[in-house]
């Protein structure tokens, strides 16, 4: 693996994770509504 | 809601072009592709440390005033505290494995230090599940979340105090040792995530509003008692 497409999924992983997160915020608010 | 979604789309943008500095920021001399690791590892972790900050705020806030809503902000911002930070450690092994030639030492003050900082919140989002009662579980969770938060500095100055593994600040009240252009590209990562965190921490507190709105219309005495089944009793 090179060095670059590391960083590339390291970077995907945090925007990824914030992501899902967001979205377990959207579905929790249909439910709650 | 309008306004969570507003600021979801600044922090996207804002965190399009902190990516974008990332990526053309110089490299440093040894650490190679590896340097654009810092513009997500430091910022994530700041966010850890802001939000376990918040945490504690709306914790002392909640035991002064008895306010369900500064309750739901030490929550919301625990939560978000947590993923960010194990999200930065996961960033930080990943750095560490490529430049220490090792993801993880238990011997290294900064790391271990982090780890009890997440486990700790980790606990503290545990025990507000194991408490049903609201302000039982609004007062003792504020206890422990004013009393967590001096892990905060703990773990900011363990690289000051005990010189292990994890390099020391690069960003001191004296100046900095980083080139310029890194410097501007990491404070706007910096700025980027924190407004990441505004909209992350709004988003949760309204989702906490109505479900807590949710749990007190539907629990009305008459749909949770039954009638008496007193046909049954006469049979007997």
């Amino acid at each position: 693996m090179s060095d670059a497409f590391v960083v590339f999924v390291s970077y995907a992983v945090v925007y990824g994770s914030t992501l899902g997160y967001a979205a377990y915020l959207h579905f929790r608010r249909k439910r709650a509504q | 809601m309008r306004r969570v979604q507003i600021m979801l789309l600044i922090a996207a943008l804002a965190l399009a072009f902190g990516a974008y500095l990332a990526f053309t920021a110089p490299h440093d001399a040894l650490q190679g592709e590896f340097t654009a690791m810092l513009y997500i590892h430091v910022p994530t972790l700041w966010l850890a440390f802001l939000a376990f900050g918040i945490t504690a705020l709306g914790s002392i806030m909640y035991l002064i005033g008895k306010k369900a809503r500064w309750d739901r902000a030490a929550e919301a911002s625990a939560e978000i505290g947590v993923l960010f930070a194990v999200v930065g450690v996961f960033t930080g092994m990943v750095w560490g494995q490529a430049v220490w030639g090792q993801a993880w030492d238990w011997g290294d003050a900064r790391l271990a230090t982090t780890a009890v900082m997440i486990f700790v919140y980790i606990g503290y989002l545990a025990l507000r599940k194991a408490i049903p009662d609201p302000e039982v579980r609004a007062r003792r969770s504020a206890i422990l979340g004013t009393i967590a938060v001096i892990q905060v500095p703990l773990v900011y100055f363990s690289v000051n105090l005990f010189r292990t593994l994890h390099q020391t600040q690069s960003i001191r009240p004296d100046g900095s040792t980083m080139d310029s252009e890194m410097l501007v590209a990491l404070l706007v990562n910096v700025v980027a995530f924190t407004i990441l965190y505004a909209a992350l921490f709004m988003g949760r507190t309204y989702v906490a509003r109505l479900e807590a709105a949710g749990v007190t219309q539907r629990a009305p005495a008459a749909d949770s008692v039954s009638s008496p089944r007193l046909k049954e009793i006469e049979d007997v």
